[in-house]
C-alpha cells in the first residue's frame, strides 16, 4: 500500500535540547498509526513539525510526496489536525466553527455529516462558550475532519470524552480509514489505541524504539501464565533449579517462551508434589509492551 | 487569500463587540446633533459636523481594540495552530487580517461621515457644505481633507498597537496596551513640539507624524514641526510600513 506520509531522519533542538533524533516513519494510505510515549517524548513535536508549525533541523517529511516544511504548506491542503488542545471561538457557535473551516465543495453535507457522527446534534448551535470539556474536544475533532482531508493528525483526541463519545468516535474512525483515509494518532489512553491503529509506533526521548503492527507488537509481547500452588516459595525453587525462567515478582509469574514451557512447569511441580491451586493465563497488551520497552531503555541508559 | 478574508470578516461580523461599537458610535453622534440643536450655544456646528459629530473619535477606539484583538485573540483562544497549518502561510494570515482591519476601518469611515451628512441634513438644513473656510477650500473639500489627514494617522497608529499586540498573549492585554500607547503617544506629541525646537533633528522620529493630519489641515504648523507637509506625509507612510513589517516579523516568530 502507498505511503501518505513520509518522515525521514527528522531532527530538532529547542535551543541546547535535541527533542527529536533522526525520526523515520511512515503512515500508509488508509492505515491508522498510533504514536505513543511518555509525556516529553516528542510526540506533539513531530506533529508540528508535520504540519509545517515549527521549523525542523534536519530530516524530510512529504504529504503525497509533496515536500512539508514551515516554509512549504501546500501539501497540507489535504490535512486535518487537533493538536494538543481545541481552538475555539467563543463568540462562535459550533455550526459557525464548522462553516469557517468548511470547504466550499458540498460545505453542508460535509457539517452535518460529521455532526451526526459524533453526536453533536444536541448543542452544535449553542455558543461554544458554554461547551464542557468533552464538547469543546468533539468540536476540534469535527474541525479537522470536517473537509474530508487524506491525513488526519490528531494529538490525545480522546480527552475529556465520556466511554460513548469515545465508542462513537473509535468507529468513525474506523470508518474513514476503510474509505482510505489516513491516520496519525497519540493518546495516553492504550487500551483505546489498541482497539483502533492498525500500526504503532513508540517513542522514547526523541527516538522511536519500536515500529509494528499492532497486531506483531500484541503477539510479540507474548503470554504469561500466573500459577498458584500451596507453597509458592517452595515450587519457585523447583522450577529455577530446573531452568525454567520466571519474573521476578511474588506470584509465580511464567512467560511462555516455546510450546513446551508451561507443560514443563506443571510436569516439574506434579513431581515435586506441590500442589497447583490455580492457573491463569495473562495475554500482554499495548499498555505491557510500551511500559517494558520505555523501562528497558530506561534500564539500559 | 479570499478564503483567509472571507474566514476574518465571518469572524468580525459574528463578534457582538463589532456591532455594539458601530450602534454606540453611531447612537453618540445622534446625541451630539440634538445637544446641539437643543442648546446652540454649547458647541459650534463647524466644529462639530468636521469631526462627525465625535463619531470620528470614537471610530478610532473602535479600531484600536479592533487591531489589538485580531491576532492577540488568536494565541489566547489558541486558534492560531488551525490558522497556520492549513496551506496558507504566515505571511498571507497576516496579510488577510490586516486587509479587514483595514476595510473594517473604511466601513466605520463611511458609517460615521454617512450619518454627519443625514443628520446635518435633518437637524440643520440651513448648514452651508460650500462655504469658504480659508486656503480657497470649502467646508466639504476641508472635510474630505482631515478624512485623508487622519486616515494616514490612523493607519500609523494602528500599526503601532497591532505590533504591540503580535507581542502579548491576551486580549485584554493588547487592548489596553494599544489605549495606553494612544494616549502616550499623544501626550508625547504636544512635549516633542517644545524638543524639537530645541534638538532639530529629533523631528524625524515617530511621535512628529501623528501631526501629520493637523499640518495638512494646518500648513503653517511646517514652521514647528520643521518639516513639509509632502515629507511629513511619505514619513508618516514610511513609518506605518516598517512598524507592520516589525509586527510582521515578530508574529512570524512567534512559538505555536
Amino acid at each position: 500500500m502507498a505511503n501518505l506520509l513520509s518522515v525521514q531522519q527528522l531532527d530538532k533542538s529547542f535551543g541546547n535540547h535535541r527533542v527529536l533524533h533522526g525520526v523515520s516513519f511512515e503512515v500508509a494510505t488508509g492505515h491508522i498509526v498510533a504514536l505513543v510515549g511518555p509525556n516529553g517524548a516528542g510526540k506533539s513535536t513531530i506533529m508540528k513539525a508535520i504540519l509545517g508549525l515549527i521549523p525542523t533541523d534536519g530530516g524530510r517529511l512529504t504529504i503525497n510526496s509533496q515536500p512539508v516544511s514551515i516554509t512549504s504548506h501546500q501539501a497540507l491542503k489535504q490535512v486535518g489536525a487537533l493538536i494538543e488542545y481545541p481552538g475555539i471561538y467563543p463568540f462562535l457557535t459550533g455550526k459557525q466553527h464548522l462553516k469557517l473551516f468548511a470547504n466550499k465543495t458540498q460545505r453542508t453535507e460535509n457539517i452535518d455529516a460529521i455532526v451526526a457522527a459524533l453526536g453533536m446534534g444536541r448543542y452544535i448551535d449553542h455558543k461554544a462558550k458554554s461547551y464542557s470539556l468533552g464538547m469543546k474536544q468533539k468540536l476540534g475533532i469535527a474541525q479537522a475532519l470536517v473537509n474530508r482531508p487524506k491525513l488526519v493528525i490528531l494529538d490525545e483526541p480522546m480527552n475529556g470524552l465520556d466511554p460513548q463519545a469515545v465508542k462513537d468516535l473509535r468507529d468513525y474512525i474506523r470508518q474513514l480509514a476503510d474509505q482510505g483515509t489516513s491516520f496519525l494518532i497519540s493518546s495516553h489512553i492504550l487500551s483505546e489505541l489498541e482497539k483502533l491503529a492498525d500500526d504503532v509506533l513508540i517513542l522514547n526521548h526523541g527516538k522511536i524504539v519500536q515500529q509494528s503492527s499492532m497486531n506483531d507488537l500484541v503477539t510479540s509481547g507474548g503470554t504469561s501464565y500466573l500459577i498458584s500452588t500451596t507453597d509458592d516459595v517452595a515450587a519457585k525453587d523447583h522450577l529455577r533449579r530446573a531452568g525454567i525462567q520466571l519474573a521476578p515478582t511474588e506470584k509465580i509469574t511464567l512467560r511462555q517462551q516455546e510450546g513446551q514451557t508451561l507443560n514443563q512447569a506443571l510436569n516439574i511441580l506434579v513431581s515435586a508434589k506441590i500442589e497447583i491451586t490455580d492457573i491463569v493465563k495473562v495475554q500482554h497488551d499495548l499498555e505491557e509492551s510500551f511500559l517494558d520497552m520505555v523501562n528497558t531503555k530506561k534500564e539500559d541508559n | 487569500m479570499g478564503t483567509l478574508i472571507k474566514q476574518e470578516l465571518y469572524k468580525l461580523v459574528h463578534k457582538k463587540g463589532t456591532w455594539i461599537a458601530i450602534v454606540f458610535m453611531l447612537a453618540t453622534q445622534v446625541c451630539f446633533a440634538l445637544l446641539r440643536k437643543a442648546f446652540p450655544k454649547f458647541f459650534l456646528l463647524t466644529s462639530l459636523v468636521s469631526n462627525d459629530y465625535l463619531g470620528g473619535g470614537l471610530y478610532l477606539f473602535i479600531m484600536i481594540a479592533s487591531a489589538a484583538s485580531i491576532i492577540a485573540m488568536e494565541f489566547q483562544y489558541g486558534t492560531v495552530k488551525q490558522l497556520l497549518y492549513r496551506q496558507y502561510y504566515r505571511s498571507q494570515v497576516f496579510i488577510s487580517k490586516l486587509i479587514v482591519l483595514i476595510i473594517q476601518l473604511v466601513v466605520l469611515q463611511v458609517l460615521a461621515s454617512l450619518m454627519t451628512f443625514n443628520l446635518t441634513a435633518l437637524l440643520f438644513p440651513s448648514f452651508n457644505w460650500g462655504m469658504a473656510v480659508g486656503g480657497g477650500q470649502t467646508l466639504l473639500q476641508q472635510y474630505f481633507l482631515a478624512m485623508g489627514g487622519n486616515a494616514l494617522v490612523n493607519l500609523l497608529l494602528l500599526s503601532v498597537v497591532i505590533l504591540i499586540a503580535t507581542l502579548l498573549k491576551t486580549n485584554a492585554a493588547a487592548i489596553t496596551s494599544g489605549f495606553i500607547g494612544y494616549f502616550i503617544s499623544m501626550a508625547a506629541s504636544s512635549v516633542l513640539l517644545a524638543l524639537i525646537s530645541r534638538w532639530h533633528w529629533l523631528r524625524f522620529n515617530p511621535f512628529t507624524m501623528l501631526m501629520t493630519s493637523s499640518q495638512i489641515m494646518t500648513p503653517k504648523l511646517s514652521t514647528i514641526t520643521l518639516m513639509s507637509t509632502p515629507l511629513m506625509i511619505t514619513l508618516t507612510v514610511a513609518y506605518t510600513i516598517l512598524f507592520t513589517f516589525i509586527a510582521y516579523f515578530s508574529f512570524r516568530k512567534r512559538s505555536v
